[in-house]
């Protein structure tokens, strides 16, 4: 009983604290953006174009620079994305929280509220929050490249484990083509 | 012209779409202003990055408004303006598309038709960072970011392959660019 309940509230703080990460953050670069953002179109651009996504977080880039072969243009690169990936995560945290202030101020004024409905968006909305936290904490900690890092670096200990264990690896391959629907 | 532009004036002028004669006296001039531009102007300029610079410069830095003289004669004011901020954005937005590595070949082009001394002109953009008067106004700001981000790694790449003496793009494979 004691660990789950000392898992369940680490979960919580967790949660807590990657939301609390972004709030701030976003609090921060809110004021030294507002030159720049916050135009009707800038909301309308951002939904519209998900290939912006793929060129911040381009392997095709990466490996440019990599090819280069200088630690210092790497580094400039790592920093250049860094920063960029960050704003983006940001914002994009940022602009669910206004639609969702908006939605709520007009909830408010509803008076047929579907409460499945609403419940299933905030579960969406902490959902998104908490992935935006996890993306920022990712990216600070290991760089704009992180998820697919990561990704590498799990496949690369999943080998690892297999020749570690050969027999045991190929023992769930006969096991797993002996019940193929089974996971 | 792309239909696209002409939705997103309709939409901008936040007037319900009639088919009235004026309505599509306007859209036809407006598409003209757009297609002149294309044709007689921006296709004589060798590289994207070139137009955007060209562009920007056509608009006014305390207004935010675009002015060209020999479009206002033919088209009016008004129409000149939707189409040199329509042409802006596409240009933006094919520079924002482009690889960090197409990115610095645009860059690369774009130092040589300066006739500028490479390490000069790498040198004044890293202090005096222009491009960033070139970016249009309404885009989304993390576009602003990458595209601001993308000259500074591209003038780094520039400025790496000055020192260890890699040569420039050889003109035949910069022809795609050219060519786009």
């Amino acid at each position: 009983m004691m660990p789950t309940a000392i898992f369940v509230a680490v979960a919580i703080l967790l949660v807590l604290f990657l939301l609390l990460i972004t709030k701030r953050k976003e609090v921060e670069e809110q004021e030294s953006d507002q030159a720049t953002a916050a135009t009707p179109s800038d909301c309308r651009d951002a939904l519209q174009r998900p290939e912006l996504v793929l060129r911040i977080f381009s392997r095709e880039d990466r490996e440019f620079v990599l090819q280069m072969r200088s630690p210092r243009l790497q580094q400039i690169y790592q920093e250049e994305r860094r920063k960029v990936a960050l704003h983006w995560v940001r914002k994009t945290s940022r602009e669910v929280s206004r639609i969702m202030h908006t939605h709520r101020l007009m909830a408010r004024l509803s008076r047929n509220l579907d409460v499945v409905a609403e419940v299933k968006l905030l579960w969406q909305y902490l959902e998104l929050r908490f992935i935006c936290g996890l993306l920022v904490l990712l990216i600070e900690a290991l760089g704009p490249h992180a998820l697919h890092d990561l990704a590498s670096y799990a496949g690369e200990l999943s080998q690892l484990i297999g020749r570690t264990l050969p027999d045991a690896a190929a023992a769930s391959r006969v096991t797993s083509s002996e019940n193929p629907g089974t996971l | 012209m792309p239909q696209q532009q002409v939705a997103s004036h309709r939409q901008k002028t936040r007037e319900p779409y009639k088919h009235s004669m004026s309505d599509s006296v306007k859209l036809v001039t407006l598409s003209s202003a757009y297609d002149d531009l294309q044709h007689r102007t921006l296709s004589g300029i060798p590289c994207d990055l070139a137009r955007l610079i060209y562009l920007a410069s056509t608009r006014d830095y305390n207004s935010g408004v675009y002015h060209h003289e020999g479009l206002s004669a033919r088209y009016g004011p008004e129409s000149t303006r939707v189409a040199l901020r329509a042409a802006h954005k596409d240009i933006f937005y094919r520079l924002i598309a482009l690889s960090l590595e197409e990115l610095v070949n645009e860059l690369g082009i774009y130092v040589r038709i300066s006739r500028e001394a490479p390490t000069g002109f790498i040198h004044a953009w890293q202090e005096l960072e222009p491009y960033r008067v070139a970016v249009p106004m309404e885009v989304h700001s993390t576009m602003v970011q990458l595209f601001h981000s993308n000259i500074r790694l591209a003038l780094e790449v520039l400025k790496f392959r000055q020192e260890h003496s890699q040569p420039y793009p050889s003109a035949s494979s910069l022809q795609p660019l050219l060519g786009r």
